[in-house]
């Protein structure tokens, strides 16, 4: 059974249809890389998926149960759903270890000790455990997405959202956001990435769905798509992000 | 606190404002205030042993004021002798020292009203706040339901003269009746029918302004933060509570403070709903000797050193509680 499955997924802004039938599922452990052009629709479906955005009409799936339902305790699935953000949206009022136990404290109800710990051993995860008590504003981009990956993986989440955790960083940056993907992957976190770096989609992924005009233009294993797209948008789009995004292996 | 200084970890602890800095900062400003408020509590503490509470009987002065007026009086004597230019300088000087013996007779009264007028700010900011910050998050996350209830009240108490809001709580609605009826007011320590009347009045006054303050503080906080507290599983009121407030009431603190000093000043307005606060009592003394220009100078320099000592304290609140990166510190 997929852990996440979209089923026939339509979402509109007004009369801007922006999710025109997405139907795709995903296994456990599997790391789906989301690829399309700006506006495509990515990020929507992503916060569809938590809820962050309310669908029109369609079902999603998690762990077999529909999520977009209105029974649905939206909270207990944003606990369930881990979510990195383009901008890293860290708060910015709580220092890194601040950042990652608000969670464990406010929904999941540790003590204080406990939560502090929990945190101390995530922010140890993504390499952090020296930046506890630095603020936001006191890290660079880099230790920034890694603290928001550190927030997410705190909750214990079921599947991980990523909406382009590197493209608001500098290219020096990248590798090491990408190196803790990557070591999440491994440690087989099932994982919906949108992102443009070529590298970790080719190493990574092991689906990659092209996004295009709120539609899923194409969807394999990277081999199929690098080597032999289907369509020719496909093959364009990706010669593109290729010599764009291609160099970061992480 | 500089950009740069925002970047370095460790900083944090050192920018934190503390007593100390502060002091070190602006050592001829505290020079001033220092004795002022070492005067100023050893006088309420004198009077209040007393008759403790909000009426606060005025005993005999610290200073005594025989030497000002004995020095005003020779003063004038050699004046009467000199010529007329000097004559007229020193003339001038023992109109000095009567101001000050009159200043030094009229401290213990002025100090009593004081204490009225710190107590209806103190309370009236505090309460005010405490109902402001539901006010403004119900304008700014509220649904229509609550949004509206809220736009009115705000807009019904900022539209209106603030004398004329004490007036009907005083006299229109005869608060009054009720208040007394209250178990406590008035008995010992605590303030009595008119203090109380004021006291709603400037903290219904102040809720709304501080409301306002606060609802465009919230609306500066990025909205990716109330969305990344609800990505973790927290509730609306959760978010609101833990994220988007912590940050927003410190980025209303330069607005915080304006209010304060208002309070300071418009609770003067208390005094026409006879509650005995230092411009009551400056009238009164005004009243009594004619000396009004006197008197409303000493009480303007009372009225100063309030607003002058309330903006220093907050602006140590506010490095106290400063965030690198966050609001006037950084950005
Ligand atoms: N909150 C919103 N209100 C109205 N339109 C939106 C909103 N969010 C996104 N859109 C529109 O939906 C389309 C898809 O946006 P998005 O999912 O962010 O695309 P992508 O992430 O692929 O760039 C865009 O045309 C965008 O303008
Ligand atoms: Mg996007």
């Amino acid at each position: 059974m997929s852990l996440l499955e979209f089923e026939d997924v339509h979402q509109s802004y007004g009369d801007e249809e922006v999710l025109r039938g997405i139907s795709f599922g995903m296994d456990r452990s599997d790391v789906e890389v989301v690829i399309g052009p700006s506006g495509s629709g990515k990020s929507t479906m992503l916060r569809c998926v938590n809820r962050l955005t309310d669908i029109d009409s369609g079902t999603i799936y998690l762990d077999g149960e529909p999520v977009t339902t209105p029974e649905t305790d939206v909270n207990d699935l944003r606990r369930r759903v881990g979510m990195v953000f383009q901008d890293f949206n860290l708060f910015a009022h709580r220092t890194a270890l601040g950042n990652v136990t608000l969670g464990l404290r406010e929904v999941l109800d540790y003590s204080k000790e406990e939560a502090r710990a929990e945190a101390t051993s995530q922010l140890e995860r993504v390499g952090l455990a020296d930046q506890a008590d630095s603020y936001p504003a006191e890290l660079s981009g880099g230790q920034k997405q890694r603290v928001g990956i550190a927030r997410a993986l705190a909750m214990d989440p079921e599947l991980m959202l990523f909406d382009e955790p590197t493209s608001a960083l500098d290219p020096e940056l990248i590798g090491e956001v990408l190196r803790v993907m990557r070591d999440l992957a491994e440690e087989g976190m099932t994982m919906l990435c949108v992102t443009h770096e070529m590298g970790f989609a080719r190493s990574a992924a092991s689906t990659i769905s092209f996004l295009d005009e709120g539609r899923v233009v194409e969807r394999g294993p990277p081999e199929q798509l690098f080597e032999a797209p289907e369509h020719e948008r496909t093959g364009e789009f990706l010669e593109r992000l290729t010599s764009l995004h291609g160099g970061q292996q992480g | 606190m500089s950009a740069e200084a925002a970047e370095e970890p460790g900083e944090a602890v050192t920018t934190r404002g503390t007593i100390g800095v502060e002091l070190g900062r602006r050592p001829l400003f505290y020079a001033v205030l220092a004795p002022f408020w070492a005067w100023l509590l050893v006088r309420w503490a004198y009077d209040w042993v007393v008759e403790p509470g909000t009426n606060v009987t005025a005993r005999e002065p610290f200073f005594p004021t025989e030497p000002f007026v004995a020095a005003g009086e020779t003063l004038r004597g050699v004046a009467a002798g000199a010529p007329a230019p000097v004559g007229g300088v020193l003339d001038w000087l023992a109109g000095g020292f009567d101001f000050v013996a009159f200043g030094l007779e009229a401290l213990p009264q002025l100090a009593a009203g004081a204490w009225v007028t710190v107590v209806l700010t103190v309370v009236s900011i505090l309460a005010g706040l405490v109902l402001a910050v539901p006010l403004s998050v119900a304008r700014v996350y509220g649904t229509r339901a609550v949004r509206y209830p809220a736009l009115a009240v705000t807009e019904l108490v900022r539209g209106t003269p603030l004398l004329a809001q004490l007036f009907v709580l005083y006299f229109g609605l005869g608060l009054t009746k009720y208040v007394r009826e209250v178990p406590g007011v008035g008995v010992g320590v605590l303030p009595d029918t008119a203090v109380v009347v004021g006291l709603i009045g400037f903290t219904v006054n102040s809720a709304a302004y501080q409301s306002e303050y606060i609802r465009s503080a919230l609306l500066s906080v990025e909205s990716g933060q109330l969305t990344a507290g609800r990505a973790i599983g927290l509730s609306k009121v959760a978010a609101i509570r833990h994220v988007v407030l912590p940050q927003g009431l410190r980025f209303a603190i330069p607005g915080w403070s304006n209010e304060l000093i208002y309070l300071i000043k418009y609770s003067s307005l208390a005094s026409f709903i006879t509650v005995r606060e230092l411009f009551f009592r400056a009238e009164a003394i005004g009243n009594e000797t004619y000396l009004f220009v006197e008197v409303y100078s000493v009480a303007a320099l009372f009225y100063l050193a309030l607003v002058v000592s309330a903006s220093a304290f907050m602006s140590y609140v506010e490095s106290r509680v400063a965030i690198p990166g966050l609001g006037t510190t950084g950005r």
